[in-house]
């Protein structure tokens, strides 16, 4: 019911991830109760207040799962599972770097993309990737929602649909540096804007990530080398990104 | 005393009863153990060919190999009806995809249904499910033909603004598991899109 998603997705988007932006002209992460004042923290007169470190959690969300199987490459390779295998090494990856990340789903299962936005949103990490795998195409694609920048929400609720017009600037840019810092590894790299759910409804920087073999044989999306290979020049550009996620993003994009 | 025509009358009705149980019987059975005809084909959707004079149109045609969309002028006889125009112009879009030389893969049997202008600047594309049914899955391969149909009929229908695809009438989530059909395309935003996948980068 359309009334239905809408409540949800409003209320959802209230609690999780307006309320601490209320008043700030400048929309950095709020420090929580038990995190010290933004203040106290030694900080550049001219950028927001540091990020508390548990706010620079990488979310990371391997497309599709249980009964959505996504492409289908061949009978015994699934996109659910190159999506879920190339998330999981992207973790190892984040993890041996310093960066804590989380996979949205780390099972076979079922999520909508509703269910994954509202998961995503209430966990306030600093950047969300989707991961989809294809067969089509060579390298790797950095898709941003398909918004007008800035939106027309006025006031504490988000519209659903376009939740994240408000992000997009930010989504934008760390598409740009991802896709930099990736193209520098002479992998093939190209950023485009998508049609895709859920990023429409995600609250912080988003961006998905689709992973194509350079080879032109699919069987190349689960091979090891090859997902090793990936995961680490992605974790490779992360990393880069996040003295700018900690200090500002906003003032980044200016 | 039974009356005699009641006899014979009951006896007639018995008899046919009988007989007709049989017939249906040996129809049942011969249905069962006749063999099944194959697969009635898609119901295509019968259209009138367009009658007008050809004229010469650019349509957004999509490359998969590359990911890239292409502007391409073809020739096709269009009606007077700006409706009808929309509908002819994709349909002439699909007929490149249907070449066997095209590198754009389309199922056969894909067809748009109908093409509805709603002022002001709407426009419903209701596709048959061949086309969907028949569509590679993937973020890039199902925004290129989107945004083909789309960025084809904004520039040939004046005064477009959004977009709504529907599939066989009805509307759908997404066109293969990816890109998003369950919203209006916002026909600047999609020109953007068009742009970007327009230039290899």
């Amino acid at each position: 019911m359309p009334w239905n998603k809408d409540f949800l997705g409003a209320a959802l988007l209230l609690f999780s991830a307006r309320l601490p932006l209320l008043g700030q002209a400048i929309p950095p992460v709020a420090s929580p109760p038990n995190q010290a004042p933004a203040a106290q923290t030694p900080a550049n007169p001219t950028s927001a207040p540091v990020q508390p470190e548990h706010m620079l959690l990488i979310m990371i969300d391997p497309a599709h799962g249980g009964s959505d199987s996504g492409a289908v490459f061949n009978p015994s390779l699934l996109e659910k599972d190159v999506t879920l295998g190339l998330s999981r090494r992207l973790r190892q990856e984040l993890s041996t770097r310093g960066m804590p990340a989380q996979l949205l789903r780390d099972f076979d299962g079922t999520l909508s993309t509703d269910q994954r936005a509202a998961m995503v949103n209430a966990a306030h990490p600093a950047l969300y990737l989707c991961i989809h795998a294809t067969s089509q195409g060579s390298g790797m694609r950095i898709y941003t929602a398909m918004l007008s920048v800035g939106g027309d929400d006025h006031g504490p609720f988000l519209d659903w649909q376009t939740a994240q017009s408000a992000l997009l600037a930010r989504s934008r840019w760390a598409q740009q540096q991802l896709a930099a810092s990736v193209q520098k590894t002479g992998f093939p790299v190209r950023s485009l804007l998508a049609p895709l759910r859920p990023l429409n409804n995600i609250t912080i920087p988003a961006v998905a990530i689709e992973i194509a073999p350079t080879t032109g044989d699919v069987s190349q999306l689960a091979s090891a080398d090859y997902q090793q290979m990936i995961t680490a020049a992605l974790a490779n550009s992360i990393a880069s990104l996040m003295p700018a996620l900690r200090s500002n993003l906003e003032s980044a994009t200016q | 005393m039974i009356p005699r025509q009641f006899v014979i009358a009951t006896v007639i009705l018995f008899v046919l009863a009988i007989g007709m149980s049989i017939y249906v019987w040996q129809l049942r059975h011969r249905e069962i153990t006749a063999p099944r005809p194959a697969r009635a084909a898609p119901v295509q959707h019968v259209t009138p060919p367009a009658s007008g004079p050809t004229e010469r149109v650019t349509v957004y045609v999509a490359y998969d190999d590359p990911g890239e969309l292409r502007a391409q002028s073809i020739s096709i006889p269009l009606s007077s009806g700006r409706q009808q125009r929309a509908e002819e112009i994709l349909r002439g879009l699909l007929n490149v995809y249907l070449d066997k030389n095209s590198r754009h893969l389309m199922a056969a049997g894909a067809e748009v249904r109908d093409v509805y202008l709603v002022d002001p600047g709407l426009a419903v594309v209701d596709v048959n499910s061949a086309l969907v049914d028949g569509q590679t899955s993937g973020v890039l391969a199902e925004e290129l033909t989107v945004v083909s149909m789309i960025q084809t009929l904004s520039t040939n229908v004046f005064g477009l603004t959004r977009v709504k695809i529907l599939v066989d009438g009805k509307e759908r989530e997404t066109l293969a598991g990816h890109t998003d059909l369950s919203e209006f395309y916002d026909v600047a935003q999609v020109a953007e899109l068009a742009k970007q996948l327009s230039v290899q980068q």
